[in-house]
């Protein structure tokens, strides 16, 4: 008895004395391990041929149309072409399948698309105007027999509806027409000034008719387009593989205008969740690129010996949002007030460590019609606190809610909470963070159940509607799923963002979002904070990676200089 | 045979000549064994710490200095700055006022809820009994920290729940020591003594049972506070306890490891302080509690 009783005691100390022994080795390892990352150099892991790109998530569906998320159109955006596109790092359209831009006709009721001849899906359908019209047939009519698929968590066509107002009548394309093998009309119910800029968007990318026909319902793993690279193969939460397409139309194109290529026969486009294991796998050589960097990754990259960075040009922006209906917020006031208290460019320099630039405006400065007129509130505690006097607000309790994880438009949210807390705080205001489980507090955001929240938005369109109309429109204000989540309701602001977004007109369309973003810079729904700009971390030896702002770049362009 | 003996003392000595004795018994066993006296010194100092921390921390633990972003430690800020450019050193004293409330507070829920249910397991034995530890093995057949999460899920994620959370998931252990003794307890001839002067339920448990019982309840409470700081550190870390800008040591892990890769190439003093003391504060409750069961264990007396 009093032996088994010695053993137990003995084994336990030890147990004791060595995880205090073995916390201490761990930690000396650790640190061991970092200094050490460093050193080994470029083309160990991949190979000259090979890209193997780094990402945070894997693809939801690789049927574009039946995507919402960006890791999705990273892949199809290899496999598919859009009928226009952006030239490379801007929102300037440029032809793709298409090859010019069109015209509106009738006051923007028709568009008629001159397509390209002699290209081929990678299954050897020959692309033509009948392809395109089996496509937008598909995604506009409910009837048709191929409006289906996309796997177990499709989003049902969901960004047809968003862009294009809707399915059947609903649609604001009313027809497509094949007038020739390479000619194909679009007739619209309505002028809608972003159209031409909707069609460079990955979900609206021409997917091949025989295969679509031949299995609707298994094309979101078997994606068949007319892209640079044909797909191989998708291992679920791992990686897909897409191998060069030779024939690809675009090979002969001239480079500076984002074709020519696939210069690496094949891409490996590898999903790491773990932001740190992700950025380790990069300085280990094991991914030619990473991308979803948080700003403090950005000097330790910048350091290495072997690696760069690029930059996307800010198609974000990130805001604090004061919910315009309940008390105070409903004072302009006292939302100018919070403008002024939170000084913007201190966490732009300092948390985000000049990954963005400090937003002046309602949306990123990329966007065409972006009024420069605007200055952003300059950093002023005193004033702020007369404003909070004059509006009768003192020791004001609040909320300041924090989103969970890091998004593209904010990539550390818990940082910059506590920074405003901060400033608040020098001007009177308590402010109590707050936050929940990412699905929950995109949730109660909607339900307008914040008194302050942190949010923000990545453009689809490179439109100025895609922005301002989305996110402050009063008719975005819904008691749930709000993406208005700041409750902003002004009349004004609602007429001139229809206007804008009704009209084709170049000046008209700029002197109505001109208004608007007056309007709302002096009704302050908002703090803007900042146009975040995604970094990508790459080897220096991966060259003519061109950062797109819509954040999913096409690889063709990319090429490895030859392992060490 | 040791049993036996133990029996034989407890009816030769009246309890009042005990006393004395027993405590100098205990001291010199506690005190000769050299772990279990650099454990009280080192949660000594954690407790000094955390009653003093206004006096101690050099810096306000809140205070932000961005400038100082990770910046390493220095003699101004002896630990280093963390990723807001806050005085980690004065974090880390914060950080043992919250650790150890929030383990007290955890334990003080187990030790008395587990307490007052193997109580009335052990005393009543028969249905009771089973049908009590029965509800103590499910609740111990989850892992502890796993069962805290699932709590802290329902409850939502705050510090208080998270102690809530805790101090639930080690009620078993609690109860099964208590139960233990008290059966062992229940049957001793002064007891009886007690029955037969016609002493109820109540006044035998709490003036018979439980003083009699509480050596082993002392260890595994004080056991349990080493785990139950390192669970708070645990669920804080994975966001479901004390929530930023709350000086906490899980919490001050997570927030600089969230920070990005960059942690590891400048800011590793924003990592390894923390996690220093959050080892040196479960291993110094740890050896000391080892020391208590050495000390009060009669076995062990000579």
């Amino acid at each position: 008895m009093a032996r088994t009783h010695e053993g137990r005691k003995i084994t336990r100390g030890d147990f004791l004395k060595l995880s205090g022994a073995g916390l201490t080795g761990a930690a000396l390892l650790g640190v061991a391990g970092c200094g050490g990352g460093g050193t080994i150099s470029g083309g160990g892991g991949a190979g000259g041929s090979t890209l193997i790109f780094g990402r945070g998530a894997d693809s939801v569906t690789l049927d574009p149309v039946h995507a919402t998320d960006g890791e999705s159109f990273r892949v199809t955006r290899q496999v598919f072409d859009t009928l226009l596109d952006f030239a490379p790092e801007s929102f300037d359209l440029q032809p793709s399948l298409a090859t010019e831009i069109p015209e509106a006709e009738d006051g923007g009721l028709t568009y008629t698309l001159k397509l390209r001849k002699g290209v081929k899906f990678h299954d050897g359908t020959d692309f033509n105007a009948e392809a395109v019209k089996f496509n937008f047939d598909r995604w506009r009519d409910t009837k048709n027999q191929y409006h289906t698929g996309g796997g177990g968590q499709s989003a049902d066509f969901a960004y047809y509806s968003s862009q294009f107002g809707g399915f059947d009548d609903d649609s604001i394309i009313e027809s497509v027409e094949a007038v020739d093998d390479t000619t194909v009309r679009f007739r619209l119910k309505e002028p809608q000034g972003p159209f031409l800029r909707n069609l460079t968007i990955s979900p609206f990318a021409i997917a091949s008719p025989t295969a679509i026909k031949k299995d609707v319902g298994g094309f979101w793993q078997n994606p068949v387009g007319s892209g640079p690279y044909t797909f191989v193969s998708w291992e679920r939460n791992s990686q897909v593989r897409v191998e060069a397409f030779k024939d690809w139309w675009g090979s002969k194109l001239p480079a500076s205008e984002g074709f020519g290529g696939p210069k690496t026969k094949t891409v490996i486009i590898r999903s790491i969740p773990e932001n740190t294991a992700r950025v380790a796998a990069l300085t280990g050589n094991q991914l030619n690129a990473a991308d979803g960097l948080v700003p403090d990754d950005v000097p330790s990259i910048e350091e290495q010996e072997g690696f760069k960075l690029e930059f996307r040009p800010p198609n974000t922006i990130g805001y604090l949002a004061m919910n315009n209906q309940v008390e105070p917020f409903d004072d302009p006031k006292v939302r100018q007030a919070f403008n002024y208290a939170i000084d913007i460019s201190k966490i732009v320099e300092t948390v985000l460590r000049g990954t963005g630039e400090v937003a002046s405006n309602y949306m990123p400065s990329l966007i065409p019609y972006f009024n420069n007129n605007i200055e952003p509130y300059p950093y002023d505690p005193e004033k702020a606190q007369q404003l909070l006097e004059d509006a009768g607000v003192t020791n004001l309790d609040t909320e300041l809610w924090y989103m969970p994880i890091p998004r593209p438009y904010m990539p550390d949210a818990k940082s910059i909470a506590q920074v405003m807390q901060q400033d608040l705080k020098k001007v009177g205001v308590n402010a109590k963070l707050v936050t929940y489980e990412w699905g929950t507090y995109i949730e109660k955001t909607g339900e307008g159940a914040h008194p302050m929240c942190l949010l923000g938005w990545t453009g689809d369109n490179g439109d100025p509607d895609n922005f301002l109309n989305v996110l402050l429109n009063s008719a975005s204000a819904t008691p749930t799923d709000a993406y208005n989540v700041a409750y902003y309701k002004n009349p004004e602001v609602d007429d001139l963002l229809l206007k804008g977004q009704t009209t084709i007109v170049e000046g008209e369309r700029q002197k109505a979002y001109y208004r608007a973003q007056e309007i709302m810079h002096q009704d302050a729904p908002w703090v803007p904070i900042a146009y975040v700009k995604p970094p990508i971390g790459l080897q220096t030896a991966v060259q003519g990676f061109e950062p797109n702002p819509t954040s999913s770049e096409a690889f063709n362009t990319v090429s490895i200089a030859g392992g060490k | 045979m040791a049993e036996a003996q133990a029996q034989q003392d407890a009816v030769a000595t009246p309890a009042s000549v005990q006393t004395r004795s027993r405590w100098e018994d205990f001291s010199r066993t506690f005190l000769s064994n050299r772990l279990a006296l650099f454990g009280l010194v080192v949660l000594s100092i954690f407790i000094l710490m955390a009653i003093f921390a206004p006096l101690v921390a050099p810096y306000d633990p809140l205070s932000q200095d961005l400038e100082g972003k990770f910046a390493g430690p220095s003699l101004a800020h002896p630990f280093g700055q963390d990723e807001l450019g806050r005085d980690i050193l004065s974090r880390v004293i914060y950080g043992a006022r919250i650790s150890l409330t929030a383990g007290l507070a955890a334990v003080a829920i187990a030790t008395t809820a587990g307490t007052l249910i193997g109580m009335v397991a052990g005393f009543f034995g028969g249905y009771t009994d089973s049908v009590l530890m029965r509800l103590m093995d499910v609740i111990l057949a989850f892992p502890s920290i796993l069962l805290a999460i699932v709590i802290v899920s329902v409850l939502g994620p705050s510090l208080a729940n998270a102690m809530l959370a805790i101090g639930i998931v080690f009620i078993p252990q609690i109860a099964r020591v208590v139960r233990s003794s008290v059966i062992s307890v229940r049957e001793r001839d002064y007891i009886e003594a007690e029955r037969a002067l016609g002493a109820g339920n109540a006044q035998i448990i709490f003036s018979g049972v439980l003083p009699n019982s509480t050596a082993p309840l002392i260890v595994q409470a004080t056991l349990t506070l080493a785990t139950a700081i390192l669970d708070i550190a645990a669920l804080s870390f994975l966001g479901l306890g004390a929530r930023a800008p709350t000086p906490e040591w899980g919490a001050m892990l997570t927030d600089a490891f969230e920070s990005g890769f960059g942690v590891f190439v400048e800011g590793q003093h924003a990592l390894i302080f923390p996690g220093v003391a959050i080892a040196l504060a479960v291993l110094s409750v740890n050896f000391v509690g080892d020391g208590l069961r050495d000390a009060l264990d009669p076995r062990r007396r000579g």
